[in-house]
């Protein structure tokens, strides 16, 4: 029993050791390691230890984008207001701090994704896993969102609202990075707007009694 | 993933967005006069009211939501009070007291951003919801050891698109203003000089420290004190200053001697700052005045200061001289010196516009011309309001291509206005003092 959390750590150490040593990487070299090989000779370990973390460097930057919106959450969490928002409210507060979170790693994202031929084809498998995760997050968000009448049930429509606000999501990251503002302060004006927006959108509005009423006069023709 | 191209496409697009507001407004507006046309057909007694009536609120709309500078031109234009048609005025009035807010959470990631606390850590209490719009930013409550303080939080992003915000609000500046473009960009150069430095905090917090010291000795004036430890470049945390806008004050109808009070207060404060330290809070407009249970009058925002040059003050205040009006050669010199005419003008030009700004002169000094004046006098304002009107519709007038006046008289002519409105608003009859040298 004693030694079981003593070997985890020891896992979670190399795990976390690779993390890093990915990242100093790529920010020292500009670009990924040539070979799993190479990775694992430059951190003194061996080539099969790798494995048994990770699969790939695709893995690696799948992980740390999970673990970037991971410590998002735990973020929101510790914020006492967090609770009493509202779900608008709720995803701004989401946003903003994913931004600020995404600032630690700044200089990483940027070589990976600054230049946007590339990053076409590989930002989509590497957040792939991010992804899923936030629209787990965004699910219970929209249900909240739903049962606070905040957000209205529109047949067929409203089953894709996960997929708008992962829209967002990639567009505030877009923007985030092409961003020269200082302090990244159109950043947050893009989101405050996107955001309402959004909501604006899937809030109930005049298209909904509009579509109600075509239905109700189509029916009674 | 399939947003990556809309993505790109994106970033653009919000200036296009914008702009497309802006062309919806347009297509509102051209609308609205459609339809009074049809109307008028109909029923060939119409007025423009209505019209106006209809153009002020599609306009404003867009106006407020882009907020902003966009919005600070609003609340100019609804300040030039003599240049618009009524119905603008009354709608414009609006944008001085409610814009749509920031949201919470925004607030507080702008206070982790500077303070690197929220702010119910870094107060007692903090109000969730703004209390008030400001210009271009909110006010909220905040209460610490027991005392209360109005926290201001500006909108990110503002500083920087000013300019692109002034470049938009043009064509519709033209339109409503009647001003031909030259004339218009003269002016807009100062706007958009005033508005970069309104967006400054920590100039705001000095400027306001520096007036409010040179203008203590003023008897009935309450100024906020100014808490360095919590205001930063995008907050300002200053005294919460318990009371009323003049406009809600005024309907608990207070006593003629209170009224006289503030109103000569108000006067006090703008002669010190004009003719003494030459620099002056050149925003009158009601929002930014409290008045107090006891008839103090309380001043809480200083965005917006004007420095006025010494050889413009010479010249401006020496037109208020009641003699003056008849000697033609030493007003000639000054009109030329203020650039209301130059020598691009034809003869017949400088004949007309000389007869025009001599009679606004004589009519906006008149409060100057005597020892006492009373602002409640409604016929007053009526004439000035009559003779704008009358001016600029005079076709004279509109075919000139000149610019007319010294960009410097934009913020002193837009003070004095919001002055003698507030002053009309208070019903107030004051004092009206003059420096030695115009006496």
């Amino acid at each position: 029993m004693e030694t079981t959390p003593v070997k985890k750590t020891t896992k979670k150490d190399y795990r976390k050791l690779i993390l890093e040593g990915y990242v100093s990487h790529v920010l020292e070299h500009g670009a990924e390691p040539t070979s799993v090989f190479k990775f694992a000779k430059d951190l003194k370990m061996k080539e099969e230890e790798f494995y048994s973390h990770f699969t790939s460097f695709e893995s690696i930057k799948s992980a740390i984008w999970v673990s970037i919106f991971d410590t998002t959450l735990e973020q929101i969490e510790t914020q006492e207001v967090f609770k009493e928002y509202s779900v608008r409210e709720k995803f701004l507060s989401f946003l903003f701090t994913w931004i600020e979170e995404l600032k630690k790693n700044r200089s990483y994202l940027l070589s990976l994704y600054q230049d946007k031929s590339k990053s076409f084809k590989s930002l989509p498998s590497d957040t792939k896993e991010f992804k899923e995760k936030f629209k787990d997050f965004a699910s219970e968000i929209i249900l909240e969102g739903k049962e606070t009448q905040e957000i209205a049930s529109r047949p067929l429509i409203s089953d894709r609202y996960d997929e708008a606000l992962w829209l967002q999501v990639a567009f505030v990251f877009r923007y985030w990075l092409d961003d020269r503002s200082p302090r990244f302060e159109k950043t947050d004006a893009a989101i405050e707007k996107s955001v309402n927006l959004a909501f604006d959108l899937m809030g109930k509005s005049a298209l909904d009694s509009f579509l109600d009423f075509a239905k109700f006069l189509y029916q009674n023709k | 993933m399939s947003g990556k191209v809309k993505e790109q496409e994106a970033i653009p697009v919000s200036k296009v967005q914008r702009a497309a507001k802006f062309i919806s407004t347009g297509a509102k507006v051209g609308g609205n006069y459609v339809k009074h046309y049809a109307k008028k057909m109909v029923n060939p007694s119409m007025n423009k009211e209505e019209l106006h009536q209809n153009n002020a609120t599609d306009i404003y709309n867009s106006l407020s939501e882009l907020k902003g500078s966009a919005l600070k031109v609003a609340q100019m234009m609804s300040m030039d009070k003599n240049l618009l048609p009524r119905a603008y005025q009354d709608k414009f009035t609006m944008a001085q007291y409610s814009a749509p807010p920031l949201s919470f959470p925004l607030v507080v990631k702008t206070f982790q951003k500077y303070f690197g606390k929220t702010p119910e850590s870094l107060f007692d209490t903090f109000t969730r919801s703004a209390v008030n719009a400001a210009s271009i930013g909110q006010v909220h409550q905040a209460t610490k050891n027991g005392k209360t303080f109005a926290v201001k939080i500006q909108y990110p992003g503002v500083a920087d698109s000013v300019s692109s915000d002034l470049k938009l609000v043009r064509p519709f500046a033209l339109r409503l203003l009647n001003m031909n473009e030259r004339e218009l960009d003269h002016y807009m150069e100062e706007v958009e000089e005033r508005l970069i430095e309104e967006t400054d905090y920590h100039l705001e917090v000095e400027r306001s420290r520096e007036i409010s010291q040179a203008c203590a000795h003023i008897p009935n004036l309450k100024f906020p004190s100014y808490y360095d430890e919590f205001s930063s470049e995008r907050i300002i945390t200053m005294d919460w200053i318990a009371g009323k806008h003049i406009k809600e004050w005024m309907e608990t109808n207070p006593s003629q001697k209170l009224k006289n009070q503030v109103g000569q207060a108000l006067w006090d404060f703008y002669h010190h700052q004009v003719h003494n330290l030459k620099q002056v809070h050149a925003d009158p407009h009601p929002g930014n005045f409290i008045v107090q249970e006891d008839g103090t009058l309380g001043i809480i925002d200083f965005g917006c200061v004007k420095v006025i040059p010494e050889d413009f003050y010479q010249g401006y205040f020496a037109l208020i001289k009641k003699e003056l009006v008849v000697n033609e050669v030493e007003l000639n010199q000054i009109f030329y010196g203020l650039d209301f005419i130059s020598d691009k003008d034809t003869e017949e030009e400088k004949i007309y516009f000389k007869g025009v700004f001599k009679e606004m002169i004589s009519l906006l000094g008149k409060p100057f011309h005597v020892d006492r004046f009373d602002f409640a006098d409604d016929r007053y304002f009526e004439q000035i309001f009559q003779l704008g009107d009358r001016i600029s519709n005079d076709r004279m007038f509109k075919k000139s291509r000149q610019a007319r006046g010294s960009r410097h008289g934009l913020y002193i002519n837009r003070t004095y206005f919001g002055l003698y409105n507030l002053l009309n608003q208070l019903q107030a009859e004051v004092d009206t003092t003059k420096p030695e040298w115009l006496k």
